[in-house]
């Protein structure tokens, strides 16, 4: 854009467009409030129904965990209650439960031997 | 009305306008009205502005949750405006405008009663978005990148291209 003469109608076409794009809106400022604030809508705060929605999902997670924990415990409550209760010890025998599957015994002889065994 | 406890700061008025205080948005709408329109008036034309600026203003009421620094409101309040015509515009693409601007070539002569919108109609929404800002408002690069969400070098990227096809057809009006 070194040509002069295109330097001087961008500056005419520059001048015009501030003088075009500087007027005032035909509506006032005034108007214009009534009529936006006439228009706008009754909105919900976005807050309360993001608490209500993480709530809601807090619910279910909760509903969803117990329901697959439940089983499992009542399984786990049963087992402790029929099938572990524990044999008559003699005195001489020490029994060492290293886990609910294996039990080590020590049977102690009159000697002072130790026999042992797992189950 | 006067708003009884109201810091009438913009920042203060975002806040109350967000508590759901339409008082506090009718006075942000007053001050920002003239500005939205002369903005709106460049980039949609004169027939479509001051609608065009109502609608984003309702739409900005709406979401106003969204904005997250208040005393950011006025540029917020331009992209929205902005944006919401660039998706308008883009909609019309192809379809005859009222405003349909004529295939001639543009002529500056004053004596031949230059309308600028002629001029301004045939550029790209966001050239003529910075051409207004830029010549009409007096705003810096670094003063109009936030109100159209784009880097200062974009600013000036815009600016030359539409000076460029501004001159192009300036010169085609005079041969």
């Amino acid at each position: 854009m070194k040509d002069p003469d295109v330097n001087d109608e961008l500056s005419r076409f520059e001048a015009e467009l501030r003088a075009w794009g500087a007027r005032p809106a035909r509506t006032s400022a005034s108007v214009a409030r009534t009529q936006v604030t006439a228009r706008l809508p009754l909105v919900c705060e976005p807050i309360p129904w993001l608490r209500l929605a993480a709530s809601a999902a807090l619910v279910v997670v909760l509903a969803v965990a117990t329901w697959l924990g439940a089983p499992r415990a009542s399984r786990e409550g049963k087992a402790s209650v029929h099938g572990e209760s524990p044999p008559p010890i003699d005195p001489n025998v020490v029994v060492w439960v290293m886990d609910t599957r294996t039990t080590v015994y020590f049977v102690l002889g009159p000697d002072g031997s130790t026999k042992g065994g797992m189950s | 009305m006067p708003l009884v406890g109201v810091d009438e700061g913009t920042g203060g008025l975002v806040r109350a306008a967000r508590a759901g205080d339409r008082e506090a948005f009718g006075l942000l709408v007053e001050r920002s009205w003239q500005r939205l329109v002369r903005l709106a008036r460049s980039v949609v034309g004169e027939l479509e502005a001051e609608d065009a600026v109502q609608d984003g203003l309702v739409a900005a009421w709406a979401r106003l949750g969204t904005l997250a620094d208040p005393d950011r409101f006025d540029a917020w309040l331009s992209r929205i405006v902005f944006r919401r015509r660039l998706r308008a515009h883009r909609r019309q693409r192809g379809r005859v405008s009222l405003e349909a601007v004529p295939e001639a070539p543009v002529s500056c002569d004053p004596a031949a009663s230059v309308n600028a919108w002629k001029l301004l109609s045939r550029l790209a929404p966001r050239q003529r978005a910075v051409l207004h800002l830029t010549v009409v408002e007096g705003m810096t690069d670094a003063e109009i990148a936030p109100l159209l969400a784009i880097t200062p070098a974009s600013v000036r990227a815009h600016r030359r291209r539409a000076r460029e096809s501004a001159a192009r057809l300036l010169q085609g009006g005079k041969s």
